[in-house]
């Protein structure tokens, strides 16, 4: 369907570089799991609520798997897992 | 004649002096219930500790004739010393129930009290001792939680755990077929589209983010986000095609998406020269689609209307609505072979189903002016021929686009409402300017007070002193003085 009238279209003398647009930290969606991942081990460790705890977990989780940039947030994301993980230990083994 | 010929026998009979079967009898039931007990305490305890029996003797040493106790629970056969037992636990802890054993008083009350030696050599447990109980609020629920089932593990439920961890488990393998899909539907279409001898290889001459030949094709930036890039071609910088597709690798959003629905689409972005796009503004989407647009994008609110059906001409489909600044620019860009290809009617039904909207504007919002964005929803993996005649479209419109020049009456018209618009915005900067300006002004004025309040009583003083003094000068007569010789 509809060829360009048979002249080769392309220009290799106007090819550019692809350039990628820096996106800011404040554009990117907000990462609602690594929040909720945040609150519920914060309630799971006052509360000592079990489910709470493995809530967290599972959010974490997510929030992990959603995650864009793995090679430029790698210190974020080793602190993050660190935090829920001590968070969620103590809580794991309390009553449900 | 062996019942005879036993000596023991004749020795319990004839040599126990009757005065003292009492004794006898107490001191065997004392020490059968002693057994008992620490029978009993054995199969309670996985593994009875002997610190505990020491623990016995510790407490007997407090007591008058315990020795016989640190030697280990079997000497306890020896009579008289079993009664002082009675008073070495009764002072500790809180006393249980009384033992349906039937003992004699005084030695029989030492077996109720029996929780603190249990606890005291446990593994688990290792403080169960306090002067005061009730200090610690968890020994209390222990207790009474060890002693009628001591093995703790059967008494705790573990359905949250095995619950979560399953959901874990298959969260990550989802993860990872997922990603694997994902990546297959991206392949699957730059091999139909991207490679060699394919639509895109025929119309660019650099293809791929990279600037040799063995750099990849796609890009990925997460794992259902792909970009694909394609540079060299007259009328254009550059092509970005971004490909959204569905969370397959994050369980949660997989299980959202059996409940609403969602499409994989593929985003075309061609970066027109300045010098080879005229003043074009044009959209077309399917009818809900349409009104959402219209408001939403920003040059399409206020260049844009949604244009009727034309009674004299062929039209797009029913389905789809169309919005532009003139309507003869519409017309223009809706050729015959584009209806007859993909927007006619007929068509439409056939191939059309992939389409979701295009936007060709010269006034976008954004970091590039001059652009078509050309959105579609991908087929299957092993489908994706299927919107060939739709990606065919990118290639047709840069072309049409890059060569299309307005009529003289459209080009007034359109010219008119952009430098209406253009007036506006400048307005708006001046107005913004001047508030900025206005600002600083009264915020040095506030500075000037302040400094000025900042002043001391004593520095108000001198200065109106001297202006007296100025003054007083200015209205004493002025006395010309001359030298005398």
């Amino acid at each position: 369907m509809s060829h360009s009238g048979g002249a080769d279209p392309r220009m290799p003398s106007a090819s550019k570089p692809y350039a990628s647009s820096p996106i800011s930290a404040t554009d990117l969606p907000a990462d609602y799991s690594g929040f909720f991942a945040i609150a519920f081990g914060i309630v799971g460790l006052m509360l000592r609520y079990k489910l709470c705890s493995w809530l967290a977990i599972i959010c974490c989780a997510q929030s992990l798997a959603n995650m864009r940039n793995v090679e430029n947030d790698l210190k974020q994301v080793v602190m993050a897992m660190t935090v829920q993980f001590w968070m969620c230990i103590d809580c794991l083994d309390c009553k449900f | 004649m062996a019942k005879y010929s036993s000596p023991s026998y004749w020795l319990l009979r004839f040599y126990v002096p009757r005065g003292e079967t009492l004794w006898f009898y107490l001191a065997l039931v004392s020490a059968i219930s002693l057994l008992g007990q620490e029978l009993a305490r054995c199969s309670a305890l996985a593994s009875p500790d002997p610190t505990h029996f020491e623990g016995f003797g510790e407490e007997d040493a407090l007591e008058s004739d315990s020795e016989e106790f640190e030697d280990g629970p079997i000497e306890i056969l020896i009579p008289p010393p079993t009664v002082t037992q009675s008073n070495f636990e009764t002072h500790h802890g809180p006393p249980e129930p009384s033992s349906p054993e039937p003992k004699p008083k005084p030695s029989s009350s030492s077996f109720e009290y029996w929780d603190e030696d249990e606890f005291e050599g446990l593994p688990i447990d290792p403080s169960p001792r306090t002067e005061n109980p009730t200090e610690n609020s968890s020994s209390p629920p222990e207790i009474t939680q060890q002693s009628p089932s001591p093995k703790t593990l059967p008494s705790r439920s573990f359905h949250v755990e095995i619950i979560c961890v399953s959901f874990l488990i298959s969260f990550i393998i989802n993860y990872f077929t997922g990603k694997r899909e994902n990546e297959n539907i991206a392949l699957a279409w730059a091999s139909c589209f991207a490679t060699k001898d394919t639509i895109f290889d025929k119309n660019f001459s650099l293809l791929g983010t990279g600037d040799g030949k063995d750099t990849p094709l796609l890009l990925k930036e997460g794992q259902n986000i792909f970009k694909f890039y394609a540079s060299g071609r007259r009328y254009c910088q550059g092509l970005l095609a971004t490909m959204e597709l569905q969370s397959r690798h994050d369980l949660l959003s997989r299980i959202y998406n059996f409940v609403v629905p969602c499409k994989d689409e593929i985003t075309f972005e061609v970066y027109m020269n300045d010098e080879n796009m005229d003043h074009v503004l044009f959209a077309m989407a399917r009818k809900k689609l349409a009104k959402v647009i219209h408001k939403e994008v920003r040059d399409l609110q206020r260049y844009a209307g949604l244009l009727s059906v034309p009674m004299n001409r062929k039209w797009v489909s029913e389905e789809l609505a169309v919005m532009s600044e003139s309507r003869e620019v519409a017309s223009d860009l809706i050729t015959e072979a584009v209806l007859d290809q993909v927007f006619g009617e007929k068509a439409f039904e056939k191939f059309g189903k992939g389409f979701i909207s295009f936007h060709f504007s010269d006034q976008h919002a954004g970091s590039h002016r001059k652009m078509l964005v050309f959105k579609f929803s991908l087929p299957n993996a092993n489908n994706m021929a299927d919107m060939t005649r739709l990606v065919a479209l990118v290639p047709y419109y840069i072309d049409l686009v890059g060569r299309y020049k307005l009529s003289s009456q459209a080009r007034s018209k359109t010219e008119a409402a952009r430098a209406k618009a253009a007036q506006e915005i400048y307005k708006e900067l001046q107005n913004v300017r001047q508030e900025a300006i206005q600002r600083k002004k009264a915020e040095r004025r506030k500075l000037m007070e302040e400094a000025e309040a900042k002043l001391s009583a004593e520095a108000l003083r001198k200065k109106e002193e001297k202006e007296r003094a100025r003054q007083l000068k200015k209205t004493m007569p002025k006395v010309k003085m001359t030298r005398a010789h």
